[in-house]
Parts: C-alpha cells; structure tokens; sequence
C-alpha cells in the first residue's frame, strides 16, 4: 500500500526527460517543430525501447511516466496510440488471430479510431461497422493519422463493439485534417468505404480489450495533462521569485501564495491519482475501471486549474503568442476531451454508484 | 509500488474484522450524556489495547507492540469501516505520545506511554490562547523557574477532553528575551494541581468535548519539561505535521462510509415520488464526493509511503490536510444539497438519521480550521514546498 516509484521506474523517467531535452526543442519553440524533427524524435524513442517493451518491461506506471514527460515537453509524436493499444492487446495476443502479433511487433505507429461524429466517447455509441472483413464508417478527432502505420479502429463486428487493426494506406480510407486546438496534436477526420481490415478480435475478447484501452487511454491522456500542468506550473513559480512589481517579489503576496498552494495541491495530487489507478490496472485490481475514471475525471478539472492560474501568475505576457502558457494550456484542453472529460467520467461514476445502492433497495 | 495486500497484512485485517464481529460496536450506540460516553469510550480503547490494536507501531518497552508502522494504519483503516468510534485518547496517540516517544527521556516514556495506550490517563494538549490561534508563537501562558519547579499562569483553549484529562502537553514562554519561537517549552501538566481550572466550551454540534484551562500559579516539576528548555515550538510542528500526515488515511476510511450512507439514504428517500438517488445531478454531485475522497485516499498513500520507508512526514502533510477538509466539507455540502427537502421534512421515526446529517455537516466546519487552518497549510506549502519568497 505505498506509490513509491521503484529505483527502475525512476530511471526510466529520467532517461526519458533527458532524451527529451536533448532531441527536442524547448516548450516555446516545440510549435515549429516539423515533421522531420517529429519523426526524428519518434526514432529516439522507439529506439529507447518504448515500443517494444509494452506488455512486459513497460506497464501503465512507466507508460504514464514517459506520458508526463510528453506533456511536460510538449512532444509531437505518436505516442498515445502506439503503446495504448500494445497495452490493451499485450495479455491477448495469444487468443488472438497472429496478425495482431504482427503488428504490434515492429515499430509500427498507431492511431486509434474511437470517437464519431456527433458521438461520445463511450464505445456503446459506435456506428462504424465491420462485414465480411470491410470497414465502413467514419471517425473524428483522430490524432496524428496522417503520419501513422496502422488505425485501431472501434467498430462493430458482429453488431457488437470490437477493436479492429487496419493499414493506414488501404483503399477506402479517406484523412480528412481537422482544426486542432493544439497543433502538436494534429487531429483528422477519417472515412472508411468498403476498407479491407488487418485483423479482428475475437468476440468474446472485444469487450476486456476495448475496456482495457479506453482505461489505459484515459489514463495516458491524464499523464501528459499532468506533465504539462506541472511544467507551466514551475515556470510559473520560477517567475513569482523574480518579477518584482511594487517593489517587491510578486511571490510573496499571499494572494499569489496561496494560490499557488492550491495549484500545487492540484498537480500534485492529480499525479498521484493517475499513478494509482496505473498501479490498479497493471494489478490488475477489481476496481481498476473505476480509479481510472476518478482520476481521469479529476485531472480533467485540475489540469485546466493549474494552467489557468499559472496563467494569472504571469499576468499579461501569458496573453502573448510567444509565450508558452498557452501551449501547455492547449495541449491540457485536447487530453481534457479525450476518452472522456470530467462530465463523462462524473456520469459514469454517479451512475455505478446509483446502480448498486437502487438494486439492493429493490431486492429489500 | 505496491497496492495489493500482501497476505500478512490480509491476515491481519481478517483478525480486526472478526474482533470487531464479536465486539459489535459503533459510533451510533454510543450514550448521548457526555460521562456515560467517556465511560464506555475509555472502556473501548481498553479493549482495544488489550487486542493489540492501539500504539501497535509503538516500542514494546513502553507498553507497544513493537510492530511495523503499516499495521497500525491497517488497523485503524478496519476500525473506520466499521464504524467504531474513534479511540478517546486521541490527543494522546496523535499528538502527545508521539512528542513524548522523540523528545521524552526514558522515565517519561516509561511513565507515560502506557497509560495513554490504555485511556487509563487521557491526555489532552494545552496550545491555542485565546490571543494565539493560527499564530501560536505568540502565546503568553507563562512558565517561571522558581527552584526546582515551574510555576504557570495563564489560559488556553479548544482543549479537546480537558475536562477528563489527567494530563496536559502545555506550550508556554519560559523566555522573553528569545526569538518569539525559540523562547517556548513544552511542560508536562498534571491536571489535578491546584489552581488548575477546565470550563467546558459547547460547540456548534451541542456537545462540550472542548475546554477552556485557566492556569493560576501552577507548580509543575523541573524533569516535567519535554525535550530541552526552548523546545516547544519544534516539538509542536513535530507533532502537528505528524498528526497531519498520518490521520488522513481512516479519516478517508470513514468518509467513504459515510458516502455509502448518503447513498442509500438517497435511494431510500423519495422526492416528488422518486428516489432521490435516481436524478441524474444527484448521481453526479455523490460522484465528485466520491473523487474526492478518492484522491485524498491516493495522495494519502503516496505521503505516507515516505514515512513508511523511514522518512519523516514532511510539508506534503499540508497537501493531504487540504485535501482532507475539501473532501469532507464537500460531501457533507452535497448530502445537504441533494438530501435538504428529505432532511427538512423531519420524519419522526428518521429524525436520528436526519440529526446525523445535520450534526455531520456542521463538524465539518471544523476540517479547515483545527490542527492549522487551511491559509496555515497553504503558507506551509508556499514556504516549505514551494519556497517563495516570505512575505
């Protein structure tokens, strides 16, 4: 019962970070990073060992490590799909039809295909349908897809939710770019007409899988939130202890004490719910479902938080374009959203809770 | 990281739920006029002891049980669940005992100790003055050397159980030419000395667990002094921090029993023909509740894994005693938001339930004031945490 991090989980974070001080540029400048440094960032962690070592030496705990320092550099790349979906297959692969093995060996970059049009995050709402091996359907807010190998896609199979595993360049698949609030996130609109499919889960594994990665998702999406709350956050307490303005450190006004308190109270405990529901799936827990919603659904709250009073911090030149907060702050809104924002993790939460307490009272 | 019990600690938590089978007892049934409820509150802790179950962490010496520190958080976190009142020497097992086990010398620990263990000496902590609240360094209570004694004047307050205490850990200045932190000690206070005087204070809940002490020309002996002559502000922030830090993990315990309360209340309790729990913004207000204890539970585990690995409770406490407040004084918030009309109505047969509530809620008050309020926790943060520079 302690979120102690071990000595190789320690590691792993460090290595990261530094790897990503190096290969990429600072968070103000991250924004006019192209596609060739993107790419040559994705390079130095796979060749760290990301992708290969999901299912084994990396869990949700070091995945949502390397996710925290993602946000807390504003990286661009890939990440969130490739090793969420490693994840949720990894203790399946050996049920499952051999091309999911053959995929998620190499160095293949994913996307996942979730959310659509006018739907909610919930894979109940899906549309999108697999027959006789073809895919049709469309998906929104689908990230990085246009540089990605593969889509997992969710879809029904069956007339059920599954997870699907197609090639990014078959016929029929049509990427449409979307507006994106954080443009280190790009995000596609994606058609399939009559597209071929990879692969296709089993029935009976399709909800465990979909569960298992809509958990690791959210729980991904909420670690880089953190990692960037809490860098905007530093360079925002950096700035009280300098900028002097009535002659005196702006940081020693207990209006900007105590929010900062709270700020760091914020932060500080939106990592440390993450890290327990990570701890919760890779155990396997009987609750991992429901940590991971309350976590996701608090760090949605705390993150914006965080950003919007390290914003007030800063005062004015956080309003400029050249200034970083609002970077972080995009970056914070996208993974806000994404497999659920507070609202929807609120409701899911209610609902289970309503669910148990109105049975027994209908069983007295 | 490690969630899952091992099988030590599964054992162990199977052992308190089958003590507490046989001793079936809670908070409900406890006598409502305040010496019946001491009585049988001090009995419980006996009991309690003499299972093993309190000051198990504590050195076997001096009447503990000599165990890892995890097992008494196991323990208390079953006792929460349940629904057993919480033990009646709190001051001393929070507070006291711990400032007595660092800084005490051996006959004071020897003394001392066990009886706090047993509740057979219930203690309790002379520290706010009415002229000292959040800024306790300014305290003016008075310690004079004279001989081999001290002789005390002066008054404290919000003195939990003063009227039952046999003893007293009482901050007070023994010298006015020192820094204002540095010139308080900590002295050893038996309540029955004469001139010591304890009025009872009735709180906003309508019970009196909390004193006034009057203090007039109280002689204390020399080796009752606590640590060295100036010690008394170190060991208080000792202490407090430590309470701070180690309290929050039953406290998140027995606020998501009373969550599971307010649930089945809400599914038991009809508005407009309705089960109240089945509106969906009840659903919702009950989740964020939830969140929150949920988190104060998370970020609890990750402090108090420092301290279990041998570190101190550090400034992270104030994170937790923050969270802590907010956790409690939401959900009490949100059984009086989504329950208010069902509580108004005042049912005859559910006016005990309805009492509950309203008491709960009103305590609650209380979560970000005591032990430091939550401005002190922020500026413990500012400063220790996040050291921005002082005002």
């Amino acid at each position: 019962m302690d979120l102690e991090l071990s000595d190789e989980q320690v590691w792993i974070e460090e290595s990261v970070n530094t790897l990503l001080d190096r290969q990429w540029p600072a968070a103000q400048d991250a924004w006019h990073a192209g596609e060739p440094d993107r790419a040559q960032l994705w390079e130095h962690l796979v060749d760290f060992g990301l992708l290969s070592g999901v299912g084994t030496d990396l869990g949700a705990i070091e995945l949502c490590l390397v996710a925290r320092a993602i946000g807390g550099h504003l990286a661009s790349v890939p990440l969130l799909g490739s090793v969420a979906v490693r994840y949720a297959l990894a203790p399946h692969l050996g049920e499952l039809p051999d091309r999911f093995a053959a995929v998620l060996d190499g160095e293949s970059r994913l996307s996942i295909a979730l959310l659509e049009p006018g739907g909610g995050w919930s894979t109940a709402s899906t549309r999108a349908t697999v027959e006789s091996k073809r895919l049709t359907g469309t998906k929104a807010a689908v990230e990085h897809a246009a540089v990605t190998d593969h889509l997992a896609v969710v879809a029904r199979v069956d007339g059920e939710p599954g997870l699907i595993i197609v090639s990014s360049g078959s016929p029929g698949i049509e990427v449409t770019p979307q507006s994106s609030v954080d443009a280190t996130v790009p995000l596609s609109r994606v058609t399939f007409a009559d597209t071929g499919v990879d692969a296709v889960a089993d029935r009976e594994l399709s909800q465990t899988i979909l569960d298992r990665l809509v958990t690791v998702g959210g729980l991904l999406a909420a670690a880089e939130a953190i990692g960037a709350a809490a860098a905007i956050f530093a360079q925002a307490r950096h700035y009280a202890s300098e900028r002097r303005q009535f002659g005196r450190t702006i940081g020693s006004n207990q209006a900007l004490r105590h929010l900062m308190a709270d700020l760091h109270v914020r932060q500080a405990s939106g990592w440390s719910t993450t890290l327990f529901a990570a701890a919760a799936l890779d155990d396997g827990m009987p609750g991992a479902r429901q940590s991971a919603s309350v976590a996701k659904a608090y760090v949605s709250r705390a993150a914006r938080e965080v950003a919007h009073g390290s914003m007030q911090v800063f005062g004015g030149i956080a309003f400029t374009e050249e200034h970083p907060a609002h970077r972080f702050l995009r970056r914070i809104i996208v993974r806000e959203q994404q497999f659920g924002d507070a609202a929807h993790h609120e409701r899911e939460l209610g609902r289970s809770l309503a669910a148990g307490a109105l049975r027994e009272r209908v069983a007295v | 990281m490690q969630l899952v019990e091992t099988a030590a600690e599964r054992a162990l938590a199977d052992e308190v739920r089958a003590f507490l089978s046989s001793e079936s007892f809670r908070s409900a049934d406890l006598p409502r006029a305040l010496d019946d409820r001491m009585a049988v509150l001090r009995r419980w802790q006996a009991a309690c002891y003499e299972a093993g179950y309190v000051g198990r962490a504590w050195p076997s010496e001096f009447g503990g049980g000599g165990r890892a520190a995890v097992e008494q958080i196991i323990v208390d976190q079953e006792l929460a669940a349940a629904g057993a009142p919480e033990f009646v020497n709190v001051v001393g097992l929070d507070v006291l005992g711990p400032s007595l086990l660092n800084f005490g010398n051996d006959d004071q620990r020897r003394r001392y100790i066990p009886p706090i263990l047993s509740a057979e000496e219930i203690w309790c902590q002379g520290f706010s003055e009415p002229e000292a609240g959040s800024d306790l360094a300014s305290l003016r209570t008075r310690a004079v050397q004279d001989g081999d004694t001290y002789v005390i004047n002066g008054q404290k307050t919000w003195v939990s159980w003063g009227q039952y205490a046999g003893w007293c850990g009482l901050l007070a200045r023994t010298d006015d030419s020192a820094p204002r932190h540095r010139g308080i000690s900590m002295l050893i206070v038996d309540m029955s000395s004469p001139g010591v005087e304890v009025r009872p204070m009735t709180q906003i809940t309508g019970h009196a667990e909390f004193s006034e002490l009057f203090l007039d020309d109280v002689v204390v002996p020399k080796e009752n002094l606590l640590g060295a002559l100036g010690d008394g502000w170190k060991i208080a922030m000792y202490t407090l921090g430590h309470e701070r830090g180690t309290a929050a993990l039953p406290r998140q315990v027995k606020l998501r029993t009373w969550l599971d309360r307010a649930v089945s209340l809400a599914a038991g309790r009809a508005l407009d023909g309705r089960p109240v729990l089945e509106d969906p913004e009840v659903q919702t207000a009950l989740a964020r509740a939830l969140i929150g204890i949920e988190v104060l539970r998370h970020h609890a585990y990750r402090t108090v894994g420092e301290f279990l690995s041998g570190g101190a409770v550090g400034p992270e406490s104030s994170s937790v005693k923050l969270l802590s407040a907010e956790a409690e004084q939401r959900l009490t918030g949100t059984v009086l938001d989504v329950l208010g009309p069902a509580l108004l109505d005042g049912d005859p047969e559910e006016v005990a339930e309805n009492d509950f509530w309203y008491e709960t809620y009103l305590y609650s008050r209380a979560a970000s004031v005591y032990g430091g309020t939550r401005q002190i926790q922020r500026d413990i943060i500012a400063d220790r945490i996040l050291s921005l520079p002082k005002e």
